[in-house]
Protein backbone atom coordinates (compact mmCIF):
# COMPACT_ATOMS: atom_id res chain seq x y z
CA UNK A 1 0.00 0.00 0.00
CA UNK A 2 1.43 3.38 -0.92
CA UNK A 3 -1.52 5.39 0.32
CA UNK A 4 -2.58 6.82 -3.03
CA UNK A 5 -5.58 6.05 -5.15
CA UNK A 6 -5.01 5.59 -8.86
CA UNK A 7 -5.00 8.85 -10.83
CA UNK A 8 -6.02 10.83 -7.76
CA UNK A 9 -4.46 14.28 -7.50
CA UNK A 10 -2.21 14.96 -4.54
CA UNK A 11 -4.77 17.45 -3.27
CA UNK A 12 -8.32 18.10 -4.32
CA UNK A 13 -10.14 20.93 -2.57
CA UNK A 14 -13.79 21.27 -3.50
CA UNK A 15 -16.08 24.13 -2.47
CA UNK A 16 -14.13 24.72 0.72
CA UNK A 17 -15.57 27.35 3.04
CA UNK A 18 -14.37 28.25 6.48
CA UNK A 19 -16.28 30.60 8.69
CA UNK A 20 -15.18 32.14 12.00
CA UNK A 21 -18.41 33.44 13.48
CA UNK A 22 -19.62 36.07 11.03
CA UNK A 23 -16.30 36.22 9.18
CA UNK A 24 -15.99 34.07 6.07
CA UNK A 25 -12.22 33.45 5.86
CA UNK A 26 -12.40 31.08 2.87
CA UNK A 27 -15.35 31.25 0.51
CA UNK A 28 -16.18 28.32 -1.75
CA UNK A 29 -12.60 27.64 -2.82
CA UNK A 30 -11.84 24.81 -5.26
CA UNK A 31 -8.51 23.75 -6.71
CA UNK A 32 -6.41 20.69 -7.42
CA UNK A 33 -2.74 19.98 -7.11
CA UNK A 34 -1.48 17.20 -9.38
CA UNK A 35 0.72 14.47 -7.98
CA UNK A 36 4.36 15.50 -8.41
CA UNK A 37 3.55 19.19 -8.86
CA UNK A 38 5.41 22.11 -7.31
CA UNK A 39 2.49 24.36 -6.47
CA UNK A 40 2.57 27.93 -5.21
CA UNK A 41 -0.22 29.21 -3.00
CA UNK A 42 0.04 32.96 -2.84
CA UNK A 43 -1.93 35.79 -1.35
CA UNK A 44 -1.54 38.83 0.88
CA UNK A 45 -1.76 38.54 4.66
CA UNK A 46 -5.26 37.58 5.79
CA UNK A 47 -6.28 36.35 2.31
CA UNK A 48 -7.08 32.82 3.50
CA UNK A 49 -3.83 30.93 2.71
CA UNK A 50 -3.12 29.66 6.21
CA UNK A 51 -6.81 28.92 6.84
CA UNK A 52 -6.88 26.79 3.69
CA UNK A 53 -3.68 24.99 4.70
CA UNK A 54 -4.94 24.48 8.25
CA UNK A 55 -8.11 22.96 6.80
CA UNK A 56 -6.04 20.57 4.67
CA UNK A 57 -3.80 19.39 7.52
CA UNK A 58 -6.60 19.14 10.09
CA UNK A 59 -5.71 22.14 12.26
CA UNK A 60 -9.00 23.79 11.30
CA UNK A 61 -12.43 22.22 11.08
CA UNK A 62 -14.04 23.05 7.75
CA UNK A 63 -17.44 24.74 7.53
CA UNK A 64 -18.32 23.34 4.08
CA UNK A 65 -16.74 21.45 1.21
CA UNK A 66 -14.40 18.49 0.93
CA UNK A 67 -10.65 17.93 0.89
CA UNK A 68 -8.99 14.83 -0.51
CA UNK A 69 -5.32 13.91 -0.20
CA UNK A 70 -4.33 11.38 -2.88
CA UNK A 71 -8.00 10.42 -3.03
CA UNK A 72 -8.45 10.07 0.75
CA UNK A 73 -11.05 12.34 2.32
CA UNK A 74 -9.37 14.22 5.17
CA UNK A 75 -12.45 13.84 7.42
CA UNK A 76 -13.77 10.34 6.68
CA UNK A 77 -10.34 8.79 6.01
CA UNK A 78 -8.37 11.20 8.16
CA UNK A 79 -5.68 8.82 9.38
CA UNK A 80 -4.47 7.93 5.89
CA UNK A 81 -4.85 11.53 4.65
CA UNK A 82 -2.73 12.86 7.52
CA UNK A 83 -0.06 10.18 7.10
CA UNK A 84 0.43 11.39 3.54
CA UNK A 85 1.05 15.03 4.50
CA UNK A 86 4.13 16.66 5.98
CA UNK A 87 3.70 20.21 7.24
CA UNK A 88 6.42 22.78 7.79
CA UNK A 89 4.54 25.62 9.51
CA UNK A 90 5.67 29.21 9.37
CA UNK A 91 5.86 29.61 13.15
CA UNK A 92 8.25 27.51 15.18
CA UNK A 93 6.19 25.11 17.25
CA UNK A 94 8.82 22.71 18.54
CA UNK A 95 8.56 20.82 21.79
CA UNK A 96 10.93 22.68 24.10
CA UNK A 97 11.40 19.65 26.37
CA UNK A 98 12.97 17.56 23.63
CA UNK A 99 16.40 17.53 22.01
CA UNK A 100 16.66 18.26 18.28
CA UNK A 101 17.08 14.56 17.52
CA UNK A 102 14.15 13.61 19.73
CA UNK A 103 11.95 16.24 18.07
CA UNK A 104 12.28 14.19 14.87
CA UNK A 105 11.92 10.80 16.57
CA UNK A 106 8.86 11.83 18.61
CA UNK A 107 7.21 13.42 15.58
CA UNK A 108 7.68 10.13 13.72
CA UNK A 109 6.19 8.40 16.76
CA UNK A 110 3.03 10.46 16.53
CA UNK A 111 2.81 9.23 12.94
CA UNK A 112 2.97 5.63 14.14
CA UNK A 113 6.66 4.90 13.54
CA UNK A 114 8.69 3.20 16.23
CA UNK A 115 11.97 4.83 17.34
CA UNK A 116 14.04 1.86 16.13
CA UNK A 117 12.63 2.37 12.63
CA UNK A 118 13.39 6.09 12.42
CA UNK A 119 16.64 6.68 14.33
CA UNK A 120 18.76 6.16 11.23
CA UNK A 121 16.51 8.42 9.15
CA UNK A 122 16.54 11.11 11.85
CA UNK A 123 20.35 11.07 11.87
CA UNK A 124 20.41 11.16 8.08
CA UNK A 125 18.10 14.20 8.03
CA UNK A 126 20.11 15.97 10.74
CA UNK A 127 23.26 15.38 8.70
CA UNK A 128 21.62 16.52 5.47
CA UNK A 129 20.28 19.71 7.05
CA UNK A 130 23.51 20.57 8.84
CA UNK A 131 22.06 19.98 12.30
CA UNK A 132 24.02 16.90 13.37
CA UNK A 133 26.31 18.87 15.69
CA UNK A 134 23.24 20.22 17.51
CA UNK A 135 21.42 16.87 17.82
CA UNK A 136 21.49 16.89 21.63
CA UNK A 137 20.60 20.58 22.07
CA UNK A 138 17.10 21.95 22.50
CA UNK A 139 15.69 24.10 19.70
CA UNK A 140 16.14 27.35 21.65
CA UNK A 141 19.90 26.95 21.10
CA UNK A 142 19.52 27.01 17.31
CA UNK A 143 19.98 30.00 15.02
CA UNK A 144 17.03 31.22 12.94
CA UNK A 145 18.29 29.41 9.84
CA UNK A 146 18.79 26.18 11.78
CA UNK A 147 15.27 26.37 13.20
CA UNK A 148 13.95 26.78 9.68
CA UNK A 149 15.91 23.72 8.50
CA UNK A 150 14.67 21.74 11.50
CA UNK A 151 11.08 22.61 10.56
CA UNK A 152 11.69 21.09 7.17
CA UNK A 153 13.48 18.02 8.55
CA UNK A 154 10.59 17.38 10.93
CA UNK A 155 8.08 17.62 8.10
CA UNK A 156 10.06 14.98 6.19
CA UNK A 157 10.68 12.47 8.98
CA UNK A 158 7.69 10.25 8.18
CA UNK A 159 8.35 10.40 4.43
CA UNK A 160 5.17 12.21 3.39
CA UNK A 161 4.13 12.26 -0.25
CA UNK A 162 2.67 15.78 -0.02
CA UNK A 163 4.87 18.41 1.58
CA UNK A 164 3.18 21.65 2.60
CA UNK A 165 5.56 24.51 3.34
CA UNK A 166 4.22 27.70 4.86
CA UNK A 167 6.76 30.49 4.21
CA UNK A 168 9.74 28.10 4.37
CA UNK A 169 12.34 30.79 3.70
CA UNK A 170 10.91 33.56 5.87
CA UNK A 171 13.69 35.19 7.86
CA UNK A 172 16.58 33.19 6.40
CA UNK A 173 19.59 34.72 4.70
CA UNK A 174 20.13 34.64 0.94
CA UNK A 175 22.68 31.82 1.06
CA UNK A 176 20.39 29.53 3.03
CA UNK A 177 17.42 30.48 0.89
CA UNK A 178 19.25 29.36 -2.25
CA UNK A 179 20.32 26.19 -0.42
CA UNK A 180 16.71 25.49 0.59
CA UNK A 181 15.50 26.12 -2.95
CA UNK A 182 17.94 23.51 -4.23
CA UNK A 183 16.77 21.08 -1.59
CA UNK A 184 13.10 21.63 -2.41
CA UNK A 185 13.79 21.10 -6.12
CA UNK A 186 15.59 17.88 -5.25
CA UNK A 187 12.66 16.67 -3.15
CA UNK A 188 10.22 17.52 -5.92
CA UNK A 189 12.36 15.73 -8.50
CA UNK A 190 12.40 12.75 -6.13
CA UNK A 191 8.61 12.50 -6.45
CA UNK A 192 7.31 14.60 -3.57
CA UNK A 193 4.45 16.92 -4.32
CA UNK A 194 5.15 20.34 -2.83
CA UNK A 195 2.76 23.12 -1.94
CA UNK A 196 4.50 26.34 -1.04
CA UNK A 197 3.22 29.60 0.36
CA UNK A 198 5.63 32.46 0.23
CA UNK A 199 5.85 36.21 0.29
CA UNK A 200 8.92 36.07 -1.95
CA UNK A 201 7.27 36.07 -5.34
CA UNK A 202 10.54 35.48 -7.17
CA UNK A 203 10.72 32.30 -5.09
CA UNK A 204 7.33 31.14 -6.37
CA UNK A 205 8.21 32.17 -9.92
CA UNK A 206 11.49 30.30 -9.75
CA UNK A 207 10.24 27.11 -8.07
CA UNK A 208 6.54 26.60 -8.79
CA UNK A 209 5.09 25.13 -11.94
CA UNK A 210 1.53 26.11 -11.01
CA UNK A 211 0.21 28.90 -8.89
CA UNK A 212 -3.03 29.79 -7.13
CA UNK A 213 -3.55 33.32 -5.85
CA UNK A 214 -6.08 33.79 -3.09
CA UNK A 215 -7.51 37.14 -2.06
CA UNK A 216 -10.36 37.87 0.33
CA UNK A 217 -11.06 34.14 0.69
CA UNK A 218 -11.47 33.67 -3.10
CA UNK A 219 -9.13 32.13 -5.64
CA UNK A 220 -8.43 34.96 -8.10
CA UNK A 221 -5.92 33.10 -10.29
CA UNK A 222 -5.11 29.46 -10.83
CA UNK A 223 -2.73 28.73 -13.69
CA UNK A 224 0.66 27.55 -14.77
CA UNK A 225 3.22 30.09 -13.54
CA UNK A 226 4.43 30.82 -17.07
CA UNK A 227 0.91 31.30 -18.45
CA UNK A 228 -0.05 33.51 -15.53
CA UNK A 229 2.90 35.83 -16.06
CA UNK A 230 2.34 35.89 -19.84
CA UNK A 231 -1.41 36.31 -19.69
CA UNK A 232 -1.46 39.22 -17.37
CA UNK A 233 2.13 40.27 -17.93
CA UNK A 234 2.92 43.62 -19.54
CA UNK A 235 5.85 45.58 -20.87
CA UNK A 236 6.86 48.27 -18.41
CA UNK A 237 8.94 51.38 -19.17
CA UNK A 238 10.17 53.29 -16.11
CA UNK A 239 11.63 56.75 -16.75
CA UNK A 240 13.36 58.83 -14.08
CA UNK A 241 13.02 62.57 -14.78
CA UNK A 242 14.95 65.57 -13.47
CA UNK A 243 11.80 67.07 -11.97
CA UNK A 244 8.32 65.96 -10.89
CA UNK A 245 6.13 64.58 -13.61
CA UNK A 246 2.97 66.50 -14.57
CA UNK A 247 0.60 64.34 -16.66
CA UNK A 248 -0.68 65.62 -20.03
CA UNK A 249 -3.61 64.09 -21.99
CA UNK A 250 -1.23 62.91 -24.69
CA UNK A 251 1.12 61.15 -22.24
CA UNK A 252 -1.78 59.68 -20.31
CA UNK A 253 -3.08 58.26 -23.59
CA UNK A 254 0.31 56.53 -23.98
CA UNK A 255 -0.28 54.85 -20.57
CA UNK A 256 1.94 57.15 -18.48
CA UNK A 257 1.40 57.56 -14.77
CA UNK A 258 3.46 58.73 -11.81
CA UNK A 259 4.86 55.84 -9.79
CA UNK A 260 5.13 56.78 -6.12
CA UNK A 261 8.16 59.00 -6.55
CA UNK A 262 6.86 62.12 -8.44
CA UNK A 263 10.02 62.21 -10.59
CA UNK A 264 9.43 58.65 -11.86
CA UNK A 265 6.95 58.04 -14.66
CA UNK A 266 5.76 54.56 -15.55
CA UNK A 267 4.44 53.55 -18.99
CA UNK A 268 2.39 50.36 -18.98
CA UNK A 269 1.67 48.11 -21.97
CA UNK A 270 4.10 49.98 -24.17
CA UNK A 271 5.31 48.15 -27.26
CA UNK A 272 9.08 48.41 -27.96
CA UNK A 273 8.46 50.59 -31.04
CA UNK A 274 6.45 53.07 -28.95
CA UNK A 275 9.35 53.70 -26.56
CA UNK A 276 11.21 56.28 -28.69
CA UNK A 277 8.13 58.48 -29.37
CA UNK A 278 7.24 58.44 -25.66
CA UNK A 279 10.75 59.53 -24.66
CA UNK A 280 10.75 62.17 -27.42
CA UNK A 281 7.50 63.63 -26.12
CA UNK A 282 8.92 63.86 -22.57
CA UNK A 283 12.02 65.64 -23.97
CA UNK A 284 9.85 68.01 -26.02
CA UNK A 285 8.06 69.01 -22.80
CA UNK A 286 11.42 70.05 -21.34
CA UNK A 287 12.06 67.10 -19.03
CA UNK A 288 15.62 65.95 -18.57
CA UNK A 289 15.79 62.14 -18.65
CA UNK A 290 18.10 60.70 -16.01
CA UNK A 291 17.37 56.97 -16.32
CA UNK A 292 15.33 54.59 -18.48
CA UNK A 293 14.43 50.99 -17.62
CA UNK A 294 12.41 48.58 -19.75
CA UNK A 295 11.27 45.16 -18.53
CA UNK A 296 8.52 42.58 -18.83
CA UNK A 297 6.26 42.42 -15.78
CA UNK A 298 6.98 39.57 -13.37
CA UNK A 299 4.90 37.58 -10.93
CA UNK A 300 5.10 40.39 -8.41
CA UNK A 301 3.41 42.82 -10.84
CA UNK A 302 0.80 40.18 -11.71
CA UNK A 303 0.20 39.46 -8.05
CA UNK A 304 -0.21 43.15 -7.16
CA UNK A 305 -2.52 43.69 -10.11
CA UNK A 306 -4.73 40.75 -9.15
CA UNK A 307 -4.98 41.52 -5.45
CA UNK A 308 -5.67 45.22 -6.07
CA UNK A 309 -8.68 44.51 -8.29
CA UNK B 1 12.42 2.39 6.12
CA UNK B 2 8.73 1.68 5.89
CA UNK B 3 6.40 4.57 5.22
CA UNK B 4 4.11 5.67 8.05
CA UNK B 5 1.12 4.38 6.17
CA UNK B 6 0.31 1.15 7.92
CA UNK B 7 -1.81 1.65 11.04
CA UNK B 8 -0.28 0.17 14.18
CA UNK B 9 -3.49 -1.06 15.80
CA UNK B 10 -3.14 -2.45 19.31
CA UNK B 11 -6.00 -2.97 21.76
CA UNK B 12 -8.37 -1.13 19.45
CA UNK B 13 -6.14 1.94 19.21
CA UNK B 14 -5.51 2.81 15.56
CA UNK B 15 -2.18 4.42 16.39
CA UNK B 16 -0.77 2.67 19.45
CA UNK B 17 2.77 3.86 18.72
CA UNK B 18 1.53 7.46 18.65
CA UNK B 19 -0.23 6.95 21.97
CA UNK B 20 2.92 5.42 23.47
CA UNK B 21 4.98 8.33 22.17
CA UNK B 22 2.73 10.78 24.00
CA UNK B 23 3.04 8.74 27.23
CA UNK B 24 6.81 8.77 26.89
CA UNK B 25 6.80 12.48 26.14
CA UNK B 26 4.68 13.29 29.19
CA UNK B 27 6.76 11.18 31.56
CA UNK B 28 9.96 12.61 30.08
CA UNK B 29 8.59 16.09 30.69
CA UNK B 30 7.95 15.19 34.34
CA UNK B 31 11.56 14.07 34.76
CA UNK B 32 12.75 17.33 33.17
CA UNK B 33 10.85 19.30 35.84
CA UNK B 34 11.53 16.84 38.66
CA UNK B 35 12.29 19.68 41.10
CA UNK B 36 8.76 20.98 40.62
CA UNK B 37 6.86 17.70 40.46
CA UNK B 38 8.57 14.89 42.33
CA UNK B 39 10.70 16.28 45.17
CA UNK B 40 8.25 18.89 46.58
CA UNK B 41 5.53 16.33 47.47
CA UNK B 42 8.08 14.15 49.24
CA UNK B 43 9.57 17.02 51.23
CA UNK B 44 6.14 18.47 52.05
CA UNK B 45 4.84 15.09 53.20
CA UNK B 46 7.87 14.47 55.42
CA UNK B 47 7.36 17.90 57.03
CA UNK B 48 3.65 17.26 57.58
CA UNK B 49 4.31 13.82 59.08
CA UNK B 50 7.09 15.16 61.33
CA UNK B 51 5.22 18.24 62.57
CA UNK B 52 1.64 16.99 62.72
CA UNK B 53 2.04 13.23 62.88
CA UNK B 54 5.08 12.63 65.05
CA UNK B 55 5.26 15.81 67.19
CA UNK B 56 1.60 16.67 67.73
CA UNK B 57 0.22 13.22 66.88
CA UNK B 58 1.58 11.67 70.07
CA UNK B 59 -1.02 13.73 71.95
CA UNK B 60 -3.88 12.60 69.68
CA UNK B 61 -5.64 9.27 70.36
CA UNK B 62 -5.55 6.43 67.81
CA UNK B 63 -7.82 6.94 64.81
CA UNK B 64 -9.42 4.09 62.80
CA UNK B 65 -7.26 1.74 64.84
CA UNK B 66 -3.91 3.30 63.88
CA UNK B 67 -1.64 6.04 65.24
CA UNK B 68 -2.32 9.60 64.11
CA UNK B 69 0.88 9.63 62.02
CA UNK B 70 -0.26 6.49 60.19
CA UNK B 71 -3.74 7.96 59.79
CA UNK B 72 -2.22 11.10 58.26
CA UNK B 73 -0.08 9.42 55.56
CA UNK B 74 -2.85 8.24 53.13
CA UNK B 75 -4.47 11.71 53.12
CA UNK B 76 -1.12 13.36 52.46
CA UNK B 77 -0.42 10.96 49.59
CA UNK B 78 -3.80 11.82 48.05
CA UNK B 79 -3.06 15.53 48.50
CA UNK B 80 0.19 15.16 46.53
CA UNK B 81 -1.26 12.87 43.87
CA UNK B 82 -4.13 15.29 43.22
CA UNK B 83 -1.89 18.34 43.12
CA UNK B 84 0.83 16.77 40.95
CA UNK B 85 -1.63 15.23 38.47
CA UNK B 86 -3.71 18.33 37.94
CA UNK B 87 -0.81 20.76 37.75
CA UNK B 88 1.29 18.56 35.43
CA UNK B 89 -1.48 17.79 32.93
CA UNK B 90 -3.03 21.26 32.87
CA UNK B 91 0.33 22.97 32.41
CA UNK B 92 1.41 20.48 29.73
CA UNK B 93 -1.80 21.01 27.72
CA UNK B 94 -1.76 24.77 28.22
CA UNK B 95 1.93 25.08 27.29
CA UNK B 96 1.33 22.93 24.23
CA UNK B 97 -1.43 25.31 23.16
CA UNK B 98 0.51 28.43 24.08
CA UNK B 99 3.69 27.32 22.27
CA UNK B 100 1.68 25.59 19.51
CA UNK B 101 3.74 22.43 20.07
CA UNK B 102 0.51 20.48 20.53
CA UNK B 103 0.08 20.94 16.78
CA UNK B 104 2.70 18.20 16.33
CA UNK B 105 0.03 15.80 17.59
CA UNK B 106 -2.95 17.53 16.02
CA UNK B 107 -1.63 17.13 12.46
CA UNK B 108 -0.63 13.50 13.08
CA UNK B 109 -2.92 10.49 12.68
CA UNK B 110 -3.68 10.49 16.40
CA UNK B 111 -7.32 10.42 17.51
CA UNK B 112 -8.81 12.37 20.43
CA UNK B 113 -9.24 9.08 22.32
CA UNK B 114 -5.57 8.25 21.77
CA UNK B 115 -4.47 11.72 22.86
CA UNK B 116 -6.54 11.67 26.05
CA UNK B 117 -5.46 8.08 26.77
CA UNK B 118 -1.82 9.13 26.34
CA UNK B 119 -2.16 11.89 28.92
CA UNK B 120 -4.12 9.49 31.13
CA UNK B 121 -1.65 6.60 31.10
CA UNK B 122 1.19 9.01 31.86
CA UNK B 123 -0.86 10.59 34.67
CA UNK B 124 -1.58 7.20 36.26
CA UNK B 125 2.06 6.08 36.06
CA UNK B 126 3.19 9.45 37.47
CA UNK B 127 0.59 9.28 40.26
CA UNK B 128 1.55 5.73 41.26
CA UNK B 129 5.22 6.74 41.21
CA UNK B 130 4.67 9.79 43.40
CA UNK B 131 2.34 7.88 45.76
CA UNK B 132 4.82 5.07 46.21
CA UNK B 133 7.78 7.44 46.65
CA UNK B 134 5.90 9.47 49.25
CA UNK B 135 4.80 6.24 50.97
CA UNK B 136 8.36 4.91 51.03
CA UNK B 137 9.82 8.09 52.51
CA UNK B 138 6.95 8.50 54.99
CA UNK B 139 7.56 4.93 56.16
CA UNK B 140 10.75 6.14 57.87
CA UNK B 141 8.63 8.30 60.19
CA UNK B 142 5.27 6.51 60.36
CA UNK B 143 4.70 2.83 59.79
CA UNK B 144 1.89 3.27 57.31
CA UNK B 145 1.53 0.66 54.59
CA UNK B 146 -1.41 -0.47 52.45
CA UNK B 147 -3.19 -3.61 53.60
CA UNK B 148 -5.04 -3.77 50.28
CA UNK B 149 -2.67 -3.06 47.39
CA UNK B 150 -5.38 -3.55 44.75
CA UNK B 151 -7.50 -0.85 46.34
CA UNK B 152 -4.40 1.36 46.73
CA UNK B 153 -3.65 1.10 42.99
CA UNK B 154 -7.31 1.36 41.95
CA UNK B 155 -8.05 4.52 43.94
CA UNK B 156 -4.77 6.14 42.87
CA UNK B 157 -5.57 5.35 39.23
CA UNK B 158 -9.14 6.66 39.53
CA UNK B 159 -8.03 9.88 41.24
CA UNK B 160 -5.27 10.33 38.64
CA UNK B 161 -7.87 9.83 35.89
CA UNK B 162 -10.22 12.38 37.44
CA UNK B 163 -7.57 15.06 37.88
CA UNK B 164 -5.92 14.32 34.55
CA UNK B 165 -9.33 14.90 32.92
CA UNK B 166 -9.75 18.15 34.88
CA UNK B 167 -6.20 19.11 33.85
CA UNK B 168 -7.09 18.58 30.19
CA UNK B 169 -10.35 20.54 30.54
CA UNK B 170 -8.76 23.53 32.28
CA UNK B 171 -5.61 23.32 30.14
CA UNK B 172 -7.87 23.72 27.12
CA UNK B 173 -10.03 26.48 28.58
CA UNK B 174 -7.28 28.61 30.14
CA UNK B 175 -6.31 31.79 28.35
CA UNK B 176 -3.29 32.38 30.57
CA UNK B 177 -1.30 30.39 33.12
CA UNK B 178 -3.03 32.22 35.93
CA UNK B 179 -6.37 30.62 34.98
CA UNK B 180 -4.98 27.14 35.67
CA UNK B 181 -4.10 28.16 39.22
CA UNK B 182 -7.69 29.26 39.92
CA UNK B 183 -8.91 25.67 40.34
CA UNK B 184 -5.92 24.71 42.49
CA UNK B 185 -6.05 27.75 44.76
CA UNK B 186 -9.78 28.20 45.21
CA UNK B 187 -11.18 24.70 44.82
CA UNK B 188 -8.74 21.78 45.02
CA UNK B 189 -6.48 22.84 47.91
CA UNK B 190 -9.26 24.07 50.25
CA UNK B 191 -11.45 21.02 49.56
CA UNK B 192 -8.57 18.58 50.07
CA UNK B 193 -7.56 20.22 53.35
CA UNK B 194 -11.09 20.03 54.74
CA UNK B 195 -11.72 16.66 53.08
CA UNK B 196 -10.36 14.47 55.84
CA UNK B 197 -6.59 14.64 55.36
CA UNK B 198 -6.01 15.66 58.97
CA UNK B 199 -9.17 14.62 60.79
CA UNK B 200 -11.97 12.10 60.62
CA UNK B 201 -15.44 13.51 59.94
CA UNK B 202 -16.55 11.40 62.91
CA UNK B 203 -14.68 13.85 65.14
CA UNK B 204 -16.51 16.84 63.65
CA UNK B 205 -19.73 18.48 64.87
CA UNK B 206 -22.82 17.04 63.10
CA UNK B 207 -23.37 20.12 60.92
CA UNK B 208 -19.74 20.21 59.71
CA UNK B 209 -19.91 16.48 59.07
CA UNK B 210 -23.01 16.97 56.88
CA UNK B 211 -21.20 19.69 54.92
CA UNK B 212 -18.13 17.46 54.52
CA UNK B 213 -20.26 14.81 52.85
CA UNK B 214 -20.76 17.28 49.98
CA UNK B 215 -17.01 17.54 49.48
CA UNK B 216 -15.89 15.16 46.70
CA UNK B 217 -12.31 15.07 48.04
CA UNK B 218 -13.60 13.47 51.23
CA UNK B 219 -14.67 10.34 49.32
CA UNK B 220 -11.31 10.04 47.53
CA UNK B 221 -9.33 10.32 50.75
CA UNK B 222 -11.70 8.01 52.62
CA UNK B 223 -11.52 5.33 49.92
CA UNK B 224 -7.72 5.60 49.76
CA UNK B 225 -7.36 5.44 53.54
CA UNK B 226 -9.55 2.34 53.49
CA UNK B 227 -6.70 0.60 51.63
CA UNK B 228 -4.47 1.32 54.69
CA UNK B 229 -6.80 0.95 57.66
CA UNK B 230 -9.49 -1.37 56.31
CA UNK B 231 -12.15 1.01 57.56
CA UNK B 232 -13.61 4.38 56.59
CA UNK B 233 -15.98 7.14 57.62
CA UNK B 234 -18.47 5.98 54.97
CA UNK B 235 -18.86 2.52 53.37
CA UNK B 236 -16.23 1.81 50.69
CA UNK B 237 -18.94 1.23 48.06
CA UNK B 238 -20.21 4.78 48.62
CA UNK B 239 -16.81 6.47 48.40
CA UNK B 240 -15.79 4.38 45.37
CA UNK B 241 -19.18 5.03 43.73
CA UNK B 242 -18.83 8.79 44.10
CA UNK B 243 -15.26 8.64 42.78
CA UNK B 244 -16.24 6.52 39.76
CA UNK B 245 -19.18 8.80 38.82
CA UNK B 246 -17.08 11.98 39.09
CA UNK B 247 -14.23 10.40 37.14
CA UNK B 248 -16.52 9.15 34.37
CA UNK B 249 -18.16 12.59 34.01
CA UNK B 250 -14.82 14.47 33.89
CA UNK B 251 -13.31 11.95 31.48
CA UNK B 252 -16.31 12.14 29.15
CA UNK B 253 -16.08 15.95 29.09
CA UNK B 254 -12.31 15.91 28.46
CA UNK B 255 -12.79 13.43 25.61
CA UNK B 256 -15.60 15.47 24.10
CA UNK B 257 -13.65 18.73 24.27
CA UNK B 258 -10.58 17.12 22.70
CA UNK B 259 -12.66 15.48 19.97
CA UNK B 260 -14.37 18.77 19.09
CA UNK B 261 -10.98 20.47 19.30
CA UNK B 262 -11.99 23.18 21.77
CA UNK B 263 -9.29 25.86 21.45
CA UNK B 264 -7.16 23.28 19.61
CA UNK B 265 -8.54 23.16 16.10
CA UNK B 266 -9.52 26.57 14.82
Amino acid sequence: MNGSRKDAPALRVRHLSKRYGEFLAVDNVSFEVAAGDFFGFLGPNGAGKTTTINSVVGLATISAGTIEVFGHDNVRDWRTARRLIGLAPQEYNFDRYLSIRDILIYQAGYYGLRPRDVRARADELLERFGLASKAKETFVKLSGGMKRRLTLARALIHQPRLLILDEPTAGVDVELRIELWALLRELNEGGSTIILTTHYLEEAESLCRNIAIIEGGHIVALEATETLVKRTGRALLTVTLDRPFAPTPSLTARGARADGNPAIVLFENLSPEAIAPALAELASLGYGIENVEFRRSNLQDVFLELVRR
Amino acid sequence: MKRALEPTAVWGFGNAVGLGTLVKRELGRTLKVINQVVWPPIITTVLYVLVFGVSLGSRIPRMQGVSYAEYLVPGLIMLQVIDATYSEVSSSVFQGRFMNSIQEMLIAPLSAVEMVTGYLVAAIVRALGIATLVLTVAAFFAHAHPRDWVLYVAVTALVATLFCSLGIIFGLLAEKFDHIAVLTTFVITPLVFVGGVFTSTKMMPPLVREISLGNPMFYMIDAFRYAFTGTGDVPLAVSLGVLIVLTAAALALALRMTAIGVKLRL
